[in-house]
């Protein structure tokens, strides 16, 4: 018998099954993210707003990169629900802590799906995920940055506007040599 | 066509010269590309099961567009199951059928 799936599909469809999943948690990060944003808008935390919108971008593009992947390999990706996204949050640093879980169960995730492709040998989504592994370390990376900027500084009166001036540091590319 | 896998009412086909899944439903034979196949797949995961039971699914029918909308199809909760097993033990199969070319 001819190997059919394999001229059609060149990633392993448990796989495939594995990204469309993560295509809805990156969908959802993108949301939850935005959320963030509308919050911290609201509250007047503008660096906050705007790191978070920026923040749900990139989730996008991560959703993205993983759906064209998917149908590029002849797979078939699957534009994703989202539901469940949580608007309430009771401070700044409540949102920046939920942010941090997000992202290390995230970055769990996609651990999962490499671990998968080493049990089915498939190696090019392996390779591929490779990317958003050290995106994972990196984005965990950041969110402790901010974490640490509220053990650092108080978050009484002014403190927190002080705080969230501080807020565009975190990003890697805006962190001193 | 080589038999795939047969679940109670359904048989699933690979043709290997036209390069496409069949499936016998019994009263009718359907042609799927792989995409195809994997959009019905798809399809039949999605089955919530539970509903049939629950009494969330009243009538306890799943109605199915195949193909590009070239078929439709009405399930009752028995078809539905067949559908599940007839799907998860054809891509078992393929999956096997993979692992033996690669190893050729
Ligand atoms: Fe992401
Ligand atoms: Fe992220």
């Amino acid at each position: 018998m001819k190997d059919l799936v394999r001229q059609k599909l060149s990633i392993h469809v448990e796989v495939m099954d594995m990204l469309n999943k993560q295509i809805e948690k990156e969908a959802h990060s993108s949301s939850a993210y935005l959320a963030m944003a509308s919050w911290c808008d609201h509250n007047a935390l503008s660096y906050s707003a705007q790191f978070f919108y920026d923040q749900s971008l990139e989730e996008r593009g991560h959703m993205m990169k993983i759906f064209r992947f998917v149908n590029d390999n002849g797979g078939t990706a699957y534009s994703p629900e989202v539901k469940n996204v949580i608007h309430d949050f009771k401070s700044l640093e409540e949102i920046y802590e939920t942010a941090l879980d997000q992202e290390i169960s995230i970055t769990q995730s996609i651990h999962n799906i490499v671990q998968k492709c080493r049990k089915l040998n498939d190696f090019t989504t392996e390779n591929f995920l490779q990317w958003f592994v050290k995106e994972q370390m990196e984005e965990e990376q950041m969110m402790r940055r901010a974490l640490e900027l509220f053990d650092l500084m108080g978050t009484d009166g002014l403190g927190l506007k002080l705080l969230d001036e501080r807020i565009p540091q975190i990003r890697e590319s805006n962190l001193p040599d | 066509m080589k038999v795939l896998h047969q679940a109670q009412h359904f048989t699933a086909y690979q043709c290997d010269h036209s390069r496409a899944f069949v499936i016998d439903f019994g009263h009718k034979q359907v042609t799927f590309t792989f995409c195809q196949f994997l959009a019905f797949r798809h399809q039949v995961k999605n089955i919530d099961l539970s509903k049939h039971f629950s009494g969330e699914n009243k009538h306890g029918f799943e109605i199915m567009v195949l193909c590009n909308r070239k078929h439709i199809f009405i399930f009752n909760t028995h078809e539905c199951i067949a559908l599940k097993d007839l799907l998860k033990g054809s891509f078992t199969m393929l999956e096997l059928n993979s692992v033996l070319a690669a190893s050729l």
